[in-house]
């Protein structure tokens, strides 16, 4: 359960964020969370509720914005059919190895606050 | 209300305190190997072999996390290599600022070495997320653990450049498909390295030690020009 210390960092990270613009409260906070992060969407979105509580951001939302990885063929590019949570070793057209690429993201992607200026 | 785009990565931190560690580690050509697996897959005694086997050609080290107790630094100790336990206090995992600190607080005891060896804390997930400024992550899979695991904790068996199997001695005991668990790591990890070995018999171990001396070897190739 690391969802605590990550959601501590983001917190840390949207604040300074909204600080810089002269912002007040914050609203919400965008994260873009990829499937091979290790992280589980739910419990950072409790443990971001238990990082605000106390603080002028109690109340403010954490939105997930999840991304799945892709597995892609050199020849034949994307593989769509891919099921979750199964992963493809060969492409199922050409019979080619597949690389993995992206869904390691954790990013804070935006932060919504009240007024400030853009 | 106002909405403004940050784009920040959540570890920037541990990722700044990292590349630290990475340079101090090239500076030194030191091999620094991330160790990552479920409590109880072997890592230490996977070290205690390694000891056994490589201290008198190379300098080795090890920092060890754990939530509770000196156990592991200890059992390596008596391997007469120098470890140093972080406990945790609780938490899943180990972050770069850890070693950092564990690092300066060994006051030189830990350093000048040709491999480092981080004993993570004992956790699939959690370990994963974080970079300790090493060369490689290595994750260990006991056969005793189930043959489903990669796809279960693909996180993991993405990023670790090498995945060893360990406990191949009991492989007749265990309904464990080894061919399965290679095609899985193979589909996460084209690239990776898949050692299947025996800590307790000795078999495979050959495998794991040769790639040790093979990295640290490239390692310190790919400084040579600076060094010169």
């Amino acid at each position: 359960m690391h969802e605590t210390g990550l959601a501590a960092d983001a917190y840390r990270i949207a604040r300074d964020a909204a600080d810089a613009r002269g912002g007040g409260a914050i609203e919400s906070v965008t994260l873009v969370v990829g499937e091979l992060a290790a992280v589980e969407p739910e419990l950072l979105a409790f443990a971001w509720e238990a990082v605000v509580a106390g603080t002028p951001d109690a109340g403010s939302r954490l939105v997930v914005e999840w991304r799945r990885a892709t597995q892609r063929c050199a020849a034949c590019g994307e593989i769509a059919e891919r099921a979750p949570g199964s992963w493809l070793r060969l492409c199922p057209v050409c019979g080619d190895a597949l690389a993995v690429t992206g869904g390691d993201e954790l990013d804070v992607r935006s932060v919504a606050f009240e007024g400030g200026n853009a | 209300m106002t909405e403004i785009d940050v784009r920040q990565k959540v570890l920037a931190a541990n990722a700044a305190a990292a590349e630290a560690l990475r340079n101090a580690f090239r500076e030194a050509g030191t091999l620094v190997v991330n160790l990552i697996s479920s409590p109880g897959s072997g890592k230490t005694t996977l070290l205690e072999a390694t000891a056994r086997a490589l201290r008198d050609r190379l300098r080795l080290g090890a920092l060890d996390g754990d939530i509770a107790t000196e156990r592991d630094a200890e059992r390596l100790r008596r391997q007469g290599i120098p470890a140093r336990q972080i406990l945790t206090g609780g938490a899943c995992h180990l972050d770069a600022r850890q070693i950092e600190k564990a690092l300066a607080e060994e006051n030189g005891r830990l350093s000048g070495l040709d491999v480092l060896f981080i004993e993570n804390v004992g956790n699939l997930i959690c370990p994963t997320s974080y970079d300790l400024g090493e060369d490689f992550k290595v994750v260990l899979l006991s056969v005793t653990e189930g043959d489903d695991k990669p796809f279960k904790y693909p996180a993991i068996f993405a990023r670790a450049a090498v995945t060893v199997v360990t406990k191949a001695d009991l492989l007749e005991h265990v309904d464990f498909d080894l061919d399965a668990v290679r095609e899985q790591v193979a589909a996460l990890n084209p690239s990776g390295t898949f050692l299947t070995t025996s800590s307790r018999t000795g078999a495979g171990m050959a495998g794991w030690f040769a790639l040790l001396e093979k990295s640290l070897a490239g390692k310190r190739e790919s400084l040579a020009p600076a060094v010169r």
